[in-house]
């Protein structure tokens, strides 16, 4: 392996965080910073049919993350995740619904993420 | 109008690039910068390759991944997306598809392609491998929305993989694709 950029740090994040509203918490601003790649949780208003599928490919990658050993956690809540990720294999992972970009920044450098 | 731009799974997470290929530590930032300067929604789609063939994968041009098994993988990814895609042009959004130049699976006009290719994974010094075409996954998404009776959304390949990559171009294509 001959390396590259990345930081092996991947945070799975609600849709909602990844796409605030003016004046909301813009999680992706904050996972840059602080460098995390971001696997992106399907959004709440999708019908079901349209969330299942989309649910299923974010446990099938985050298995292979989590066999090869990179950090990862959720950012925001999402129903449903921690049964998909079971499913796959993945144990639980560590979970922040921040309020706010420092609270959001602590958790993931402080080593809970 | 509302708009949504469904990227490349890399764009917002550089770990799941091929050993290598790993551009920035995580978010590639000009992509996002331009999508939120301009107010579009950010749908990120699954990576083909990260599932299929995983982190540990070698470099690929498209005809090493071109089997029905790996077309039936996208297929299975295009299907899920399509749908979501589907849900959005019901509301009469605007959607715009933004893949990764270069790439086997997410090119939109750049592909990669050698048909001698295979074997020991050695790459011959100063080979270009860069071929106009879409990757499998874009041709795979396009069938998928073709038979549902979707158009294919408006689409752009960001470049910074290819050799004579420029940003500020990139920028201005992004811009101009947004605005339209």
């Amino acid at each position: 392996m001959e390396g590259d950029e990345r930081a092996f740090r991947v945070a799975l994040v609600t849709a909602e965080l990844l796409n605030p509203p003016p004046g909301g918490l813009d999680a992706l601003a904050v996972l840059e910073e602080e460098d995390w790649g971001v696997i992106q949780l399907p959004a709440s208003d999708y019908p079901e049919e349209v969330v299942a599928p989309l649910l299923d490919q974010v446990a099938e990658q985050t298995e292979e993350f989590a066999r090869h050993g990179y950090r990862l956690a959720v950012v925001g809540c999402h129903d449903g995740l921690a049964d998909v990720l079971a499913r796959h294999g993945v144990a639980p992972l560590p979970q922040l619904d921040p309020a706010t970009a420092e609270e959001l920044r602590a958790f993931l450098s402080t080593g809970e993420g | 109008m509302a708009g949504v731009a469904f990227v490349a799974h890399c764009l917002l997470n550089q770990n799941a690039k091929v050993d290598g290929g790993a551009r920035t530590a995580g978010i590639y930032s000009p992509l996002v910068e331009e999508l939120r300067a301009h107010g579009w929604r950010i749908e990120q789609m699954p990576c083909p390759e990260l599932a299929f063939t995983g982190l540990q994968r070698f470099w690929a041009v498209k005809e090493q991944l071109d089997t029905k098994a790996f077309r039936r993988h996208c297929r299975r990814i295009a299907q899920a997306v399509a749908s979501a895609i589907e849900a959005h042009v019901e509301r009469e959004d605007d959607v715009v598809l933004i893949g990764l130049e270069g790439s086997p699976s997410m090119g939109v006009c750049v592909t990669s392609s050698d048909e001698q290719l295979g074997g020991r994974p050695t790459w011959p010094e100063g080979s270009s491998e860069l071929a106009s075409g879409r990757g499998i996954y874009i041709e795979e998404l396009a069938a998928e929305l073709a038979e549902r009776g979707l158009p294919m959304p408006r689409a752009i390949g960001v470049s910074h993989q290819l050799p004579d990559h420029d940003p500020a171009a990139e920028r201005a294509a992004l811009a101009e694709l947004l605005e339209a």
